[in-house]
């Protein structure tokens, strides 16, 4: 193929890099973004870029935000002892739709997989454990909300190790979701059963 | 369970193709090479996923073209309607659809439409290494119980991973034995209940399979198949969970010298006997491809039995080195089994003796040179 813009070809190779996103996509993305307003094309460059730039995480539960402590962590009415640990911010979103939490949460950015060279130092566990030994916090109780596959599986089983000889409640939510499944795929009725049966490790 | 429709797309050599089949008897007959395989090979991918002649998707393909579809109209007594779509193209792999909606993975297809097959590779199931034996009762059990197959897909899993931190070198000792807990706890969980399966199964299995050796052979063998695993075997999960523990304690020193899992099921052997001799060493050629034909036969009935729905069974290419009265042991065998059979062969079967044409029922096929035209 005779490339005959080589800035077309550089978008579409970044856009293939896009999860989900193919060749064909990416060029199908491309020249739809080429037939837009110019004003159109700057607002979504300006939001990216934005996205990149300001926003933040928070540095109590690491999700996502815009401000530092983010607004579940800073939020008075939330209770104080009780973290909700999960594997990413999606799953924040995913708990925080079915309105059973109201506690905190701690965001692991990942699970154990020797596999793909993640180990246990390379999540957020340790920062988990400085929430626990921070008198602040006054943490009592945790609950292990990560996927129900083997990586998840381990990273709870680790967790739960970790926090044997404290005084702290481990619990997990009890899964009455199809194994295999990820929680992201799970209807929100569902998950909100699994959570208000939760049961101890 | 029966398929009442099939449609074949750029699969091997049938470019476009639908049959409707018969409920009960289906033969094909066609010289070598004519397709007659391809056919029931393309039932058993809507049952399985996979072939059962063929390693690799890509084999499968009709050679001038990059993508093969399949699709099949079932009928179950329990089970309305449905229908099974699998699809495979070079660039997006194989996918699998129920009534047009996606399964998310290719193993929630298997045991929706039990499948046996008998076919000349069997006789790899008597005579090559434990893996032939290990995958016979895998795809058996699978189809039977569903929560195997999960507990397989796994064990299989958590042990890449396992072996994965076992190569791990950047750990010191009491760190790597710290991060292969979780492995082994799950790996345990899962293994356990695979080796109490297979055990359960295997020892009920027994009965069925002598039962069809002596009818075909007539001779007083006893057949027996010994389930070998990494403890005594047992069909209770928690006993095994303990044994489970103690040797991997036992071999704790030599996994991680050698870097890898050693204990559990996927080393597992069946060994087969006749009498008390082994045979794949001691059987000799007819042996082995009775014994064959008894575990077939065996799994046949043994899935009617528990199961709802009869399974399906195809029999590729069986009939030609038989001697006329093992055949008519066999024929009398398939009448007997209510449920729908594929037979290819390349000579035709005196079946007219056995079961009659005229209806509905059975149906005969001739496959040559590209055409498949019924013969009744
Ligand atoms: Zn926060």
């Amino acid at each position: 193929m005779q490339v005959t813009s080589e800035i077309l070809e550089r978008a579409i190779e970044q856009l293939t890099k896009l999860p989900g996103t193919g060749r064909k996509s990416a060029q199908r993305i491309a020249m739809h973004l080429l037939k837009q307003s110019d004003d159109y094309v700057f607002k979504l460059a300006q939001a990216l870029i934005d996205l990149k730039e300001s926003v933040d995480h928070c540095s109590i539960c690491h999700n996502i935000s815009d401000q530092n402590p983010c607004s579940i962590c800073s939020s008075v009415k939330r209770h104080t002892g009780i973290i909700c640990v999960v594997e990413d911010p999606k799953d924040v979103y995913t708990i925080e739709k079915t309105g059973e939490f109201n506690g905190r949460y701690h965001v692991l950015g990942g699970t154990i997989s020797p596999l793909d060279n993640i180990g246990p130092d390379d999540i957020r566990i340790k920062e988990l454990m400085d929430r626990v030994h921070d008198e602040e916090e006054e943490v009592n109780e945790i609950i292990l909300a990560l996927n129900p596959d083997s990586e998840g599986e381990a990273t709870s089983y680790y967790i739960n190790k970790l926090l044997k000889h404290h005084e702290i409640d481990v619990t997990r939510i009890a899964y009455g979701i199809p194994m295999g499944t990820e929680l992201e795929y799970i209807d929100e009725a569902t998950l909100s059963r699994a959570f208000s049966s939760r049961n101890s490790f | 369970m029966h398929i009442t429709w099939l449609k074949l797309q750029n699969f091997r050599n049938h470019t476009e193709r639908e049959v409707e089949w018969a409920p009960h008897l289906n033969v094909v007959t066609g010289p070598n090479g004519a397709g007659k395989t391809n056919l029931i090979d393309a039932i058993h991918y809507l049952c399985m996923s996979r072939s059962f002649v063929a390693n690799s998707d890509r084999y499968v393909v009709h050679e001038d073209q990059s993508f093969f579809i399949l699709k099949g109209l079932f009928h179950g007594s329990i089970r309305s309607e449905f229908e099974v779509t699998c699809s495979y193209s070079k660039g997006e792999g194989k996918k699998v659809f129920v009534n047009d909606s996606p399964l998310e993975r290719l193993s929630d297809l298997i045991g929706r439409v039990p499948v046996v097959v008998l076919c000349p590779e069997d006789r790899k199931l008597t005579s090559e290494g434990p893996s032939e034996r290990r995958s016979f009762i895998d795809a058996f059990i699978s189809q039977i119980n569903p929560p195997y197959l999960q507990d397989l897909i796994d064990y299989r899993k958590v042990r890449r991973q396992r072996n994965n931190l076992l190569q791990e070198f950047q750990y010191d000792r009491s760190t790597k034995e710290a991060y292969l807990e979780p492995w082994d706890q799950q790996l345990v969980d899962a293994g356990a209940r695979i080796v109490a399966k297979r055990n359960q199964v295997i020892k009920q299995f027994q009965e069925y399979l002598h039962q069809q050796y002596d009818m075909i052979t007539g001779l007083k063998h006893r057949t027996f198949l010994e389930y070998q695993t990494f403890c005594e075997p047992s069909s209770d999960p928690e006993t095994i969970r303990d044994r489970y523990w103690d040797k991997l304690e036992e071999y704790r020193e030599k996994e991680l010298e050698r870097e890898v899992t050693i204990v559990g099921p996927h080393r597992d052997e069946i060994v087969f006997y006749l009498d008390d001799k082994e045979l794949r060493r001691y059987g000799s050629q007819g042996q082995h491809r009775l014994f064959a034909l008894a575990l077939k036969l065996a799994q046949l009935f043994y899935f009617t039995d528990e199961l709802d729905d009869l399974p399906i069974f195809l029999l590729d290419d069986v009939f030609g080195d038989l001697d006329p009265h093992k055949i008519e042991v066999l024929l009398n065998a398939l009448i007997d089994h209510a449920g729908q059979i594929f037979v290819t062969s390349a000579n035709p079967i005196p079946f007219e003796e056995y079961v009659n044409f005229d209806g509905e029922k059975n149906r005969r096929w001739q496959i040559e040179e590209g055409v498949l035209e019924r013969r009744d």
